[in-house]
């Protein structure tokens, strides 16, 4: 087992080296310079050089690389164009907050999907299923940037429950979690359902019920624990789908975490910025899917590690 | 019996909603929204680029450090310079300009602020290493003097007619050095608040600078919200969250925020000008009068005001509003004549029905309401056969577009226009990028002539008749076609009193507006 997480760990480096690549190679490629984004227009050619040469952006693309790389190696980012800080610590403060947010959007997630996706899938056909696929079937359709304001509007404005923008204590994080959870709360609900559905007409569930058991009950005991890993997947794989949520959930709800620094940083091609943030993303998705396999082997007992 | 199972669900579905609901009341009443007495938050949608005055370049920095520092002179509502630090300014020849500056003046840390301020503050933009993005606009001073504490003399390096305008960089104490990190906050201004705190994304926080003097029941505290969502400032001012937002609230919401009783909505003519500006160097064919003059024709601004903008602009007929000292109303202009407009391209070799004209590319900027405008503008080109390819990017990619002369028509906005020179920056042949901005390469030498030589007319009335016929050109010639003057909207809490819009969108007033309750009151939930 532990070999197995050496791997899997030591597989980060060229996934980041190739996530650092492709967006070092794409930020350099789209239009747009940081200098004349800074400088503006009327600016003195010369000025508009020597920030040039200041930044390091007369190099060549390839020495620039280089520098990127060995500056990856040594654990350094660099330093941000538009806040002249270092990156790391840029995204060290901005970064709880992303994670604030796509924890308590993975938990509404799971505390709404794992009792519908029960209700629907414990009897097919029936009212629950109906209406628990039904919030699944609006819950997927509805976009952030229209649920968002929606949730504003009922608790905010007209319940006064809740405040509407900004980050704070746990009444800030509802709002924006409940509009980040929402479509994958319905993702999840409709696989479990799924699941439950094969798992129900399985041998050991007809056995667990004709040894006396009631249908809800061997299904409560026996297959929800063989549904979840199904969930416990997908979790893994919808993590990009929620980080990706996060950069809209947090421009909706002025939260101020990196999603919304990514997206300031690309307006002003903030180069290092971009790059480190993307790569943040990166590695965030790349762990949630390694801590994904230890929990399958905590579910399921059949998974072996090797 | 299924009945009785059927209410005995819904029963424990609702006891679950009644949980919810107590839980989320729950959270809600431990986070009161406590706002201070004597605080208002005003929004805006970007954060500033930079606190210090000498590196800042964006609408939202210039809002906020309007509040903070003074300069030399300050745009009155006709465009024209008048003293603001000085009490008086005079010119000494051709090459020169001396301003007087008031006594007394103290910088929100109490230090009296002196001509060695003032040189310090232009020097240090004028300081190559520093990198300063004004100092473009300050290429015409070569040098700038302090013959004694409370005297300044500019001297410009050729006769320069529009030189009051260099006066109103804003003034930061000497010594000051550059931002180590762009987070820092302002250096002390000798505005009327100071800042306290600035987090990017996130607000900027204001005091009232304690040797500014301030009215009884004025705001001791503005705190400045960076909402980027439009939606978004709309339902705060509505909760009243938010106290004040100018210009960055959608028309289409307008109509909705006017029924709300705790709002009341200003509108005030403006001088932000939209315009689509021609490359007469990309596509030959825009070179051709007579295709600029139809698609000028083919626009119906009254029905885009109208109904997109739900009447919050004015026609424009060039550049200058009405309110600039040298506006001419006698100037051609392009009333929707669609007729017109297919009769021009048909005399130019692109009728109707030979496919009109194909393959224009109108570039804009990403905005819900230019996706709008660029969408309007495909419908009526269409409409007298011009096939516009319309190309909407982020801001970045639409920048480098417009600099590199990517483009056949772009949309475009000028905010802040004041002397009438502004024209030599966007019409003569010499100012291409990345010299000045004229982007669309137009060229006419009786433009030139009349723009060099309004620069070295110091009669007012000559200069007045100078751009008078140059604002004739613009309009024959049609390198932009005007679209219109927008409105400054402000939506704002009725409890904020003597709130009065700038012409440019300056959020000034917020110095001499007074409180009534209950904002700045405690709000709780």
């Amino acid at each position: 087992m532990i070999g197995y997480f050496a791997r899997r760990l030591a597989a980060i480096v060229p996934v980041a080296i190739g996530v650092a690549t492709l967006t070092f190679l794409i930020i350099h490629i789209v239009p747009g310079d940081p200098v004349t984004a800074m400088l503006g227009e009327s600016a003195a050619p010369a000025d508009i050089v020597g920030m040039r040469h200041r930044l390091g952006l007369d190099r060549p693309i390839l020495v620039q690389y280089g520098a990127f790389l060995k500056g990856l190696a040594e654990g350094d980012l660099g330093q941000s164009i538009v806040y002249r800080r270092p990156v790391s610590r840029i995204i060290a403060e901005r970064y709880p907050a992303t994670l604030e947010l796509a924890a308590a959007g993975m938990l509404v997630a799971l505390v709404v999907a794992l009792p519908l996706g029960f209700i629907a899938g414990s009897r097919p056909g029936g009212a629950g299923d109906i209406a628990s696929m039904g919030f699944a079937i609006a819950g997927i359709s509805i976009p952030h940037i229209y649920l968002g304001p929606l949730l504003m509007i009922l608790f905010s404005l007209d319940l006064r429950w809740l405040p509407l923008t900004g980050r704070g204590g746990l009444a800030h994080l509802l709002l924006p979690a409940i509009t980040l959870g929402t479509a994958l709360a319905a993702i999840l609900a409709r696989m479990l359902r799924q699941s439950l559905v094969a798992v129900r007409e399985s041998d050991y569930i007809r056995t667990a019920v004709s040894k006396g058991l009631t249908a809800r009950a061997a299904l409560i005991r026996h297959g929800l624990r063989n549904s979840l890993t199904s969930v416990v997947t997908l979790v893994g794989l919808q993590i990009g789908g929620l980080l990706s949520g996060a950069l809209i959930t947090e421009v909706i709800f002025s939260w101020p975490g990196i999603g919304r620094l990514l997206i300031s940083a690309i307006g002003l091609r903030d180069y290092p910025l971009v790059e480190g943030c993307v790569l943040a993303f990166a590695m965030t998705y790349v762990v949630v899917n390694l801590l994904t396999d230890v929990v399958y082997g905590l579910i399921d007992p059949r998974v072996r590690y090797a | 019996m299924k009945l009785q199972k059927v209410t005995t669900n819904l029963l424990r579905a609702a006891g679950a909603l009644r949980i919810a609901a107590v839980c989320v009341a729950f959270i809600a009443c431990g986070t009161p929204r406590a706002i201070p007495p004597g605080t208002i938050q005003v929004d805006l949608e970007d954060t500033p680029t930079s606190t210090d005055p000498r590196f800042s370049t964006s609408a939202a920095s210039s809002r906020v450090n309007e509040l903070i520092f003074s300069s030399l002179v300050r745009p009155a509502g006709s465009g024209a310079f008048v003293g603001q630090l000085a009490e008086s300014f005079e010119r000494r020849g051709d090459t020169q300009i001396v301003f007087h500056l008031r006594h007394g003046v103290r910088f929100s840390d109490g230090k009296e602020l002196t001509a060695g301020d003032v040189k310090y503050t232009f020097d240090s933009i004028l300081d190559p290493k520093l990198n300063s993005p004004k100092r473009g606009a300050l290429q015409h001073l070569k040098s700038i003097d302090a013959p004694d504490l409370y005297t300044i003399v500019m001297t410009t390096d050729r006769p320069y007619a529009p030189a009051a305008e260099l006066g109103s960089q804003a003034i930061v104490p000497a010594a000051t050095p550059p931002p180590a990190i762009s987070e820092q906050i302002a250096p002390p201004g000798a505005g009327p608040f100071r800042m306290v705190s600035f987090s990017r994304d996130e607000s900027v926080v204001l005091e009232r600078n304690p040797y500014f003097p301030a009215a009884p029941n004025s705001p001791q505290k503005i705190v400045f919200k960076i909402v980027p969502d439009p939606t978004v400032r709309a339902l705060e001012l509505i909760e009243g969250v938010c106290d004040l937002s100018e210009n960055n609230i959608q028309p289409e919401v307008l109509p909705s925020l006017a029924t709300k009783p705790q709002l009341s909505i200003i509108k005030s003519a403006g001088t932000g000008y939209r315009y689509i500006a021609f490359n007469f160097r990309h596509d030959p064919r825009l070179r051709d009068l007579r295709v600029r003059r139809a698609i000028a024709y083919s626009i119906d601004r009254r029905a885009i005001v109208n109904s997109m903008m739900r009447g919050t602009a004015r026609i424009a007929s060039g550049l200058l509003a009405p309110e600039n000292w040298a506006y001419s109303a006698d100037v051609s202009t392009y009333p929707y004549d669609p007729a017109k407009a297919r009769e021009l391209l048909e005399q130019a070799g692109y009728p109707v029905l030979k496919n009109g004209m194909r393959n224009l590319r109108l570039v804009f900027k990403t905005t819900p309401e230019q996706l709008r405008l660029a969408t309007a503008l495909q419908a009526m080109l269409k409409d007298v056969g011009i096939e516009l390819d319309i190309r909407s990017n982020e801001f970045a990619t639409f920048y480098d577009d417009t600099l590199r002369g990517n483009f056949d028509l772009v949309s475009m906005y000028w905010v802040g226009v004041n002397d009438p020179n502004h024209y030599y920056m966007i019409f003569d042949s010499k100012m291409t990028p990345p010299r000045g901005y004229n982007r669309g390469y137009y060229s006419n030498p009786e433009m030139d002539r009349l723009l060099e030589s309004a620069q070295i007319t110091f009669d007012f009335d000559d200069r007045r008749k100078l751009y008078a016929r140059v604002q004739q050109i613009a309009a024959d010639d049609l390198p932009y076609v005007s679209l219109w003057w927008q409105d400054n909207v402000v939506v704002l809490n009725r409890s904020l009193q003597g709130f009065v819009p700038y012409p440019n969108g300056s959020l000034k007033s917020l110095a001499t507006v007074t409180l009534t309750s209950p904002a700045g009151a405690e709000q709780a939930n």
